[in-house]
């Protein structure tokens, strides 16, 4: 039973971990129907931003500073966000799908220069801040706080988003420019300015990722590929654009990996990439379908 | 059809060849006192650059050495470097263009699969390359190339050197368990490692040793508590494992919270050598490290001495890694074959390395004729958090084995045959 419990909790972490990363990828492709595959990227230079935010303040934090570094990394790339709206996707908007995705993956590897250059590459790495660097027992089930502290962190962020596209009045005129940014034109919308303020977001949203889940991983270079190929199949699986969709993809993705690996050990990390692969065979738009769509 | 030579074109003939000879001579002269290229083909960019750059920083310590000693046979040695991006298409292609100008003595290998490719194509090329570290055992047993050398550890020296010292010190640890990285590399260290501790164990100890199946854990995953959960339901003392890199780091970071490490007596690892320590600081685990060099254990020995101060000085890095002293290796081992062969002619260099002694940054190594292994000492040394220490890690302790007691008997073209280890 307690085998079965931390089963369900690990799947919950690699879920919850996976759809901070992938909320902000759904958005933008909801809204402005690009595959950011700079995505990563920017998750990346985020978690680097609060590592340099901890080091700034000395190192060891309180829990209240991990939260304010991982903010300020969310307002940082989200600044990033703005300059790449204005230099480069709004310049994709109307070309074929080729362009964005060759344009959006030479900005990660951008990203992966200006990563090596400013930090350099060697592996580093960030404890949780004390308050989170303990065990919370279950019966005779133990789960670090700082795991608890990622699945909340998932959840309290699609609340947030769901708060946020379907209760607010700036939501809801980005739900009108994704569903017709045309008609949404000719009745006097600012539609650029939606565009920008989605993809300042979604880039913060990748910042605030980054500086949340610094601590659960090494930091390299290489970390903006580490989690975009889960993120982008929680986002195909949830179908394309929807936060609820991915939300869900990304527990039962988590959940088909997290009992793969317990009852199939010898196959570790097969079981993501064979569901992806069953669930578009069954279900070819997604869980949520694309009239969900954000 | 017949042509007719006049005798005014041969005059402009023999008057052109005349006036040419002294350059061709001159250039074949400067060909043969000029510098000796070495080509580096390593990674210079990607996923693995960090290692590239060790490598970088050891070759050009080791050129400066020799060329500040004379050169070889009167003639300095120069380096030219290709980025392999450690992908076997792009160390391919950057082999043999090197080839193509003139460039026949590389190193700088350190990705199994590069070295593996590499075999064929220098053979067809005519080219010769010493890997600076590449862990497969295939290298030098069933996919052996006489145009391969590698001079730095054979993957059971290592591993079977990590056992023997572990079961010296620690006679009591006889429960033994793996995480082990899901491929080639990562199994064949496995496969070393349980052979290794079943001999090894009885042979000191006269009890079994007890070895759970191995955790296997996917490469460059954002995610092991599945894994550390497996491990920590083992009922053992000890664990090993050939992680390596960002992803040693992120499983030691997420399974620090689970306590795996409260729970065993004793971690093994394979190779971080100090990339888990310098990243982890005060939060680093204690364990045992392999290592291809440990510039402590060779204090006192010139060129170690040297190349630990010239990396220092160069980087600002307390911490070098053992590739650069492998690719240091592989400057001297060609200084030494070049100087027996008293040629750069690959025919020449491959007999001269064969058997070759030369002096290294971990003492004296010789190349067996056999199998173009290098029998060299296998290092380890054991890495704990400090309070005191300035980055937040101490090494406390470190061995230097004897290189000819931890190797396995040569076999080339035979798998590895783990039962005569």
């Amino acid at each position: 039973m307690v085998d079965i419990g931390l089963t369900v909790f690990n799947g919950l972490a690699w879920g919850m971990a996976t759809f901070l990363v992938a909320a902000g990828l759904t958005l933008i492709f909801g809204i402005l129907h690009i595959l950011n595959f700079a995505h990563g990227g920017f998750f990346m230079i985020g978690a680097y931003v609060a590592y340099s935010v901890m080091l700034a303040f000395g190192g060891t934090m309180p829990l209240w500073l991990y939260l304010v570094a991982a903010i300020a990394a969310g307002i940082a790339v989200g600044g990033m966000g703005w300059g790449v709206d204005k230099l480069i996707l709004r310049r994709l908007r109307h070309v074929e799908d080729a362009y964005s995705l060759i344009a959006t993956y030479a900005l990660l590897l951008v990203c992966v220069g200006a990563v090596q250059l400013v930090w350099g590459l060697n592996y580093l790495s960030v404890m949780p801040p004390p308050a989170l660097n303990s065990v919370v027992f279950l019966g005779d089930m133990f789960m670090p706080t700082y795991t608890i502290f990622i699945i909340a962190c998932g959840i309290l962020a699609f609340i947030g988003l769901e708060i946020f596209i379907s209760h607010t009045e700036m939501g809801r005129l980005i739900r009108v420019v994704a569903a017709d940014p045309w008609m949404a034109k000719l009745l006097g919308l600012n539609v650029r300015r939606i565009y920008l303020v989605t993809v300042v977001f979604s880039f913060a949203l990748a910042g605030l990722a980054g500086g949340l889940l610094m601590a659960n991983q090494s930091l390299s270079p290489e970390l903006g590929g580490i989690f975009l190929l889960q993120a982008f199949g929680v986002v195909i699986v949830g179908g394309m654009g929807s936060i609820r969709g991915a939300f869900i993809a990304a527990i039962l993705l988590g959940m088909i990996e997290s009992f793969g690996t317990y009852f199939v050990p010898q196959y570790p990390g097969i079981f993501f990439l064979v569901a992806l692969a069953v669930i578009l065979l069954i279900k070819p738009e997604g869980i949520m379908g694309k009239e969900q769509t954000a | 059809m017949t042509y007719r030579i006049s005798r005014r074109n041969l005059v402009k003939g023999a008057a052109a060849a005349g006036l040419a000879m002294p350059f061709i001579n001159l250039r074949t002269a400067a060909a043969q006192d000029g510098p000796i290229t070495i080509g580096i083909v390593t990674p210079l960019s990607g996923p693995v650059q960090l290692i590239g750059n060790f490598v970088r920083q050891g070759a050009e310590i080791g050129v400066a050495h020799i060329n500040a000693n004379g050169g070889i046979n009167g003639r300095q040695l120069a380096l030219e470097f290709r980025d392999s991006k450690a992908n076997p298409n792009d160390a391919s292609v950057a082999a043999r263009e090197l080839i193509g100008s003139g460039v026949n003595l590389q190193l700088g290998t350190i990705s199994s699969a590069v070295a593996l490719a590499m075999g064929p194509l220098l053979e067809s090329e005519g080219g010769v390359v010493l890997t600076s570290g590449a862990g497969t055992e295939k290298l030098n047993h069933e996919n052996y190339n006489a145009h391969v050398f590698r001079v730095g550890d054979s993957p059971v020296s290592r591993n079977a050197g990590l056992v023997r010292h572990i079961v010296q010190s620690r006679p009591e640890i006889r429960k033994w368990g793996g995480i082990i990285p899901d491929h080639e590399y990562g199994r064949t260290t496995w496969k070393i490692f349980d052979a290794a501790m079943r001999k090894i164990v009885p042979e000191l100890t006269g009890e079994e040793a007890q070895i759970a199946d191995p955790i296997l854990v996917p490469y460059g995953s954002g995610d092991y508590r599945n894994y550390i959960t497996q491990a920590m339901r083992l009922d053992v003392e000890g664990i090993y494992t050939s992680v390596y890199g960002g992803d040693a780091v992120t499983l030691y970071q997420q399974a620090k919270p689970f306590g795996l490490f409260d729970k065993i007596d004793v971690l093994l690892d394979s190779a971080n050598e100090f990339l888990v320590a310098t990243a982890m600081k005060d939060q680093t685990p204690a364990h045992w490290s392999g290592f291809h060099w440990y510039y402590e254990a060779n204090k006192g020995n010139p060129l170690s001495d040297e190349l630990y101060a010239q990396y220092v000085e160069r980087t600002g890095n307390k911490y070098p890694m053992g590739w650069a002293a492998e690719a240091h290796a592989g400057i001297m081992a060609y200084a030494g074959a070049i100087a027996k062969a008293g040629s750069t002619e690959t025919g020449d260099v491959i007999a001269a390395l064969k058997g070759l002694e030369f002096d290294s940054a971990t003492g004296k190594r010789r190349i067996r004729a056999e199998d173009n292994q290098a029998v060299k000492n296998a290092e380890l040394a054991f890495i704990e958090p400090s309070a005191s220490a300035p980055d937040g890690f101490a090494v406390t302790d470190y061995v230097s084995l004897d290189g000819e007691k931890v190797i396995e008997p040569a076999t080339p073209g035979q798998p590895l045959d783990t039962t005569i280890l």
